[in-house]
């Protein structure tokens, strides 16, 4: 992966006519060939960010470039393909007919079509018309139309919303195997696990502010251990000694021990060997919900 | 541009309005022709005798160019409305007008593929009215054992030219409208509104404000001269008729001013606005 940007924002702004900020100075930079997770709650400002690296909307101010160009610059869409919210198509053409039209729009050689159907294993079902399609078959024609191109950056808004588990799970696996290689993929959702497991790097937006943006290691924090010991003062007592007082921190009746999962049979034998009883020893790590509250200041379960 | 025009024809060519459109104009002229033969056929009874409302003589192939203008105008133009608030704000409510900006080519060039292709459709449907009219004048003229002698070519020329420039200026109303609302529902029911209702109220109180002092002003409406043109199509078999409030040169020029002018100003809006 080159540390080459093939998105660039500098104070992206977009205030609305109804003086709705939706954008607030974005500073996004996005890698060639990365998969880039834009998190964000419902609202946050993903979407309208999208659609300004796409060219759909202008910025009020504020700079981008996607894939080389100004958005919406014909040379730069010429190596982007999109699928921003849901997939638009006409309803009367079936989804072959739908992607070679935009196959002719984007002066594609219609055999591309053949291959994106295979891509998204939609081939069988491409001569039904798209006003018939079920939900996951549309999302999947919408990722067949933004791959027609053979893009260096393909841009996803939300490919899973609207998919049930195994849909989710099967758009999941066709996005990894899209941005294996040299493609760049701009992925933004809302739902947590996908990203953590698809993306390279993420960021995060909150009200139109961009309020983190970093690998999803680096984002999770060090890797650490869980203790639940009985009496637990003699134990953050005994593994202070052992790692030093800023090491640990105590949250709901369990310590958190910042060191490698691997020390785990050593502080079991230091415990008991010192009349500890361990009820409970576990790898730590944060999940990427509990930082995404954390940055975007959501309660949990609300 | 050439890549625009063939998706817009590729998406356009299976559409189901273009086709119904063109069932109906099809259907209108067979209509109009059916019932003008038969009231050629069953004179008015009057005190003074029999009175033809329609004469036998327009029915004939040599009058068909004349006598399909009267079919067309105002059907037609109602139905090139209906078309152009389809084909432009039906993109909006599908979200393919962001499918459509996010390829290649840019705004301008979608747009001028869009109108292009709404030309030929425009195009096709004059044709099927002329067709369809010169089919029906030559039923006529076969039952009614009266030769068969086409008008010439240049009146057809001229005739296919106004009828195209009357649907295409009506259509670029609906196509405006469709851009400018973003949706085709209300866009065609305004469109609709306008010219079936409001312009020709508007045009007589107009005129009667000081005696015609601002007749001027009526003059520049766009089924005024729509409808001037399409008189000026005429012969003496149909009789005496109103003598239209315009030249047809002054329509043409006023109607071409039209159509350009809505194409431009719908393509600045397609160009500056957001899609949200």
């Amino acid at each position: 992966m080159e540390n080459i940007a093939i998105v660039e924002t500098h104070s992206l702004t977009k205030r609305f006519g109804s003086g709705v900020l939706a954008v607030d100075s974005v500073d996004m930079s996005v890698r060639r060939g990365e998969v880039y997770g834009f998190l964000g709650p419902n609202g946050a400002g993903k979407t309208t960010t999208l659609r300004m690296l796409v060219g759909l909307i202008r910025p009020t101010s504020g700079t981008a470039t996607a894939a080389g160009h100004a958005p919406g610059d014909p040379k730069g869409l010429a190596r982007i393909g999109s699928l921003i919210e849901s997939p638009g198509f006409y309803p009367y053409l079936s989804g072959r007919e739908n992607l070679k039209v935009v196959a002719d729009l984007a002066s594609v050689n219609l055999k591309r079509v053949e291959e994106v159907l295979d891509i998204v294993e939609l081939s069988t079902r491409a001569g039904r018309k798209f006003g018939t399609y079920s939900t996951g078959m549309k999302q999947r024609l919408g990722v067949a139309a933004a791959l027609l191109k053979d893009p260096d950056l393909l841009i996803l808004d939300e490919p899973t919303n609207g998919l049930d588990p195994q849909g989710m799970a099967e758009m999941r696996k066709l996005i990894k195997d899209i941005g294996q290689g040299e493609r760049t993929v701009l992925l933004s959702s809302h739902l947590l696990g996908e990203v953590e497991q698809i993306c390279d790097r993420v960021g995060v937006i909150s009200n139109g502010k961009l309020v983190k943006q970093s690998t999803v290691q680096e984002l999770l924090g060090e890797e650490g251990v869980l203790v639940r010991a009985q009496p637990i003062d003699r134990a953050q007592d005994l593994l202070a000694r052992m790692y030093g007082a800023a090491a640990i921190s105590r949250q709901d009746g369990a310590l958190h021990l910042k060191t490698k999962p691997e020390n785990s049979v050593e502080i079991n034998r230091q415990l008991v060997g010192a009349g500890i009883g361990v009820s409970e020893l576990r790898p730590f790590e944060r999940s990427l919900e509990e930082v995404f509250f954390q940055l975007t200041g959501e309660k949990q379960g609300s | 541009m050439i890549a625009t025009i063939k998706a817009e024809w590729r998406k356009s060519r299976l559409r189901p309005a273009f086709l119904i459109g063109a069932g109906v104009i099809a259907g209108i002229t067979i209509l109009v022709y059916a019932a003008n033969w038969y009231l050629a056929l069953h004179p008015l009874a009057t005190r003074g005798g029999d009175r033809a409302i329609v004469s036998l003589a327009t029915l004939y192939p040599d009058q068909f160019v004349n006598n399909v203008m009267g079919a067309a105008f105002p059907i037609g133009a109602a139905m090139a409305i209906v078309l152009g608030a389809l084909f432009a704000g039906s993109e909006y409510g599908w979200g393919t007008v962001k499918t459509m900006f996010t390829q290649r080519p840019g705004r301008l060039t979608v747009w001028a593929g869009r109108v292009f292709v709404f030309g030929i459709w425009m195009l096709i449907l004059t044709f099927v009215l002329f067709g369809v009219g010169a089919a029906s004048s030559v039923v006529v003229a076969l039952f009614q054992g009266h030769a068969i002698t086409g008008p010439a070519a240049i009146d057809l020329a001229k005739g296919i030219g106004a009828i195209w420039l009357v649907f295409m200026v009506n259509g670029s109303i609906g196509l405006a409208l469709g851009v400018l609302i973003r949706q085709p529902a209300a866009a065609l029911g305004i469109g609709l509104t306008y010219v079936l209702a409001v312009e020709i109220i508007a045009v007589r109180i107009i005129n009667l404000i000081n005696n015609g002092q601002f007749k001027d002003v009526t003059e520049q409406f766009v089924n005024q001269n729509a409808t001037a043109l399409t008189q000026s199509f005429t012969s003496p078999a149909f009789g005496t008729i109103t003598a239209p409030v315009v030249s047809a040169d002054h329509a043409v020029l006023v109607l071409a001013a039209y159509l350009i002018g809505l194409t431009i100003v719908a393509a600045g809006l397609l160009r500056l606005r957001d899609v949200t």
